[in-house]
């Protein structure tokens, strides 16, 4: 635990030492701040265009963002000699992992957290307001979106041998999960039988964490009759009492497959190399 | 209570279907500093990381203090401490965070950091950024990580790189020190001058197999100065 706790606090150090920290920080910001004064005249409630489009701005932003930052920090541990170095100490495999990923968290969620605030701080000058509740699912969606994309991150990090190959993963990844993922969705779903659209459409919400972080928050934003007959069931549970917590289930569960994934793969290539 | 502190049995390593190290047996003696001399690619510092346990043997065994890297991981790196030769700090942590950070992970606390960075004349400079260092000064941080924990065993890979005379000198002289307290230390080297100054004892590599293993003072009594270097010439192809 101790190892866990050094590990993430030399992470968060190295993190907001990092200029890129703050560049992602300040493009944040300025994003969020440009679409709230954009629509400087509505107040802004529930899931509308303004509030669709601050969640298209993070959809797009920050998985990249998380991948980047995520991978990069594992695989110039690579580059550099650290991890070399750190697997002569008396240090399994798993608090190197965890606690990085850790660290990772708390630098991408502070990194929202400031954006969301001075984007905030500054639209209350100016007479903009945020609905309290719109606000918060916004920012949960931010969080959501950053934390599950830096748990693929930690996944990339082992793969990859260097900080190259890493933003190639990366990019790629972005590009499946998030930019073509609409056409591929439309293009699978139309060669499959109709019977099977459902089960199907359920699966690959689930595995991208996008998309069902997305789906969770449009619903509970009241945006859930945007998507259509075929998410009638996904209205209903998500609005109901058990919601929630299948959400964080999933979450963790995701989480939780990919650290395992990444602990193994990394012990494995430490012991076989 | 055996002397022997590390057994190296039949140990070889295999990249790419060849053999870089080829069933190497050694014992090293407790307290002894061995100098492991050889040329480029001897298959020196792929031994040296296969003894720390950063890479493992495709063949045979290495205990270190009776203790395998499988059976008992945390307890063999704690009886180790390791400066690799090539390494790269972080560019925002000073020298005193990334001493201390590595200190941590080994229970130590940041008294024995200040005395340690005293000790290899970085105190002055411990809030400096480490990647602003010179050479010299990389490798006596590098230095001090090994020996932060006073381990049983100090593995070096060319320790002595970019170290001015003066630092050489007082390098040589602190791991002289570490054998009075019965410390053992291995180091890779391609300089004789160094292996002759620091070490009890010299092991030869030349494509992953030891050719000449023997204590200074034999070799010099056998072959007297300028033999020792005609053979360490003849051994290195010169």
């Amino acid at each position: 635990m101790n190892e866990i706790k050094v590990i993430a606090s030399r992470e968060i150090k190295i993190g907001f030492r990092n200029p890129w920290a703050y560049s992602f920080m300040a493009l944040f910001t300025i994003f969020v701040l440009s679409l709230l004064l954009i629509n400087s005249q509505h107040y802004i409630s529930g899931y509308n265009s303004t509030s669709a489009t601050m969640l298209n701005l993070s959809l797009y932003l920050l998985p990249l963002m998380s991948l980047m930052l995520g991978s990069f920090s594992y695989t110039s541990d690579k580059e550099d000699g650290s991890w070399e170095l750190l697997s002569s100490y008396p240090l399994t495999t798993f608090p190197y992992i965890f606690g990085k990923y850790i660290g990772l968290v708390v630098v991408i969620c502070t990194i929202i957290f400031v954006g969301f605030g001075i984007s905030s701080l500054v639209g209350v000058a100016f007479g903009i307001t945020l609905y309290y509740s719109t606000y918060l699912y916004l920012l949960f969606f931010s969080l959501m979106i950053a934390i599950t994309f830096l748990t693929i991150s930690v996944f990339v990090g082992t793969i990859a041998k260097n900080r190259w190959q890493a933003l190639t993963i990366d990019i790629g990844i972005w590009f499946f999960l998030i930019i073509a993922w609409p056409t591929i969705l439309i293009a699978v779903l139309g060669f499959m039988p109709y019977t099977s659209i459902k089960a199907i459409l359920t699966v690959l919400t689930i595995i991208n964490p996008a998309e069902l972080t997305r789906l969770f928050v449009v619903v509970k934003m009241g945006g859930g009759i945007t998507l259509g007959p075929e998410y009638y069931n996904w209205m209903l549970w998500i609005n109901s009492e058990w919601g929630g917590l299948v959400f964080f289930f999933i979450v963790i569960v995701f989480i939780s497959l990919f650290i395992g994934l990444s602990n193994i793969i990394w012990e494995r290539k430490r012991l076989h190399e | 209570m055996s002397n022997t502190l590390v057994t190296i049995n039949e140990v070889s390593k295999i990249y790419n279907n060849k053999k870089t190290v080829n069933s190497i047996n050694l014992d090293i003696k407790k307290g002894e500093i061995v100098a492991l001399c050889g040329g480029n690619g001897a298959g020196k510092s792929t031994l040296l990381r296969m003894i720390v346990g950063t890479i493992l043997p495709n063949e045979g065994s290495i205990s270190v203090n009776e203790l395998n890297f499988y059976e008992h991981r945390k307890e063999y790196a704690k009886t180790i401490g390791y400066m690799p030769d090539d390494f790269q700090f972080s560019q925002s942590l000073t020298a005193f965070e990334t001493l201390f950070y590595w200190a941590k992970l080994r229970g130590i606390d940041k008294t024995r950091v200040t005395e340690v960075l005293s000790e290899v004349g970085l105190i002055d400079d411990s809030q400096k950024q480490a990647n602003s260092f010179s050479k010299g000064m990389k490798q006596r941080l590098m230095f001090a990580q090994a020996i932060i924990s006073k381990p049983s065993l100090l593995i070096m890979d060319e320790p002595t790189n970019g170290l001015d005379p003066y630092w050489m000198q007082t390098f040589v002289q602190m791991v002289k020190d570490l054998k009075k307290n019965d410390q053992t230390v291995m180091f890779s080297t391609h300089q004789l001058h160094i292996a002759e100054a620091l070490a009890d004892r010299i092991i030869f590599f030349n494509r992953g197999e030891v050719i000449l293993d023997g204590y200074i003072n034999e070799l010099k009594a056998e072959h007297g100065q300028e033999g020792l270097n005609k053979l360490f010439a003849k051994i290195f192809g010169l």
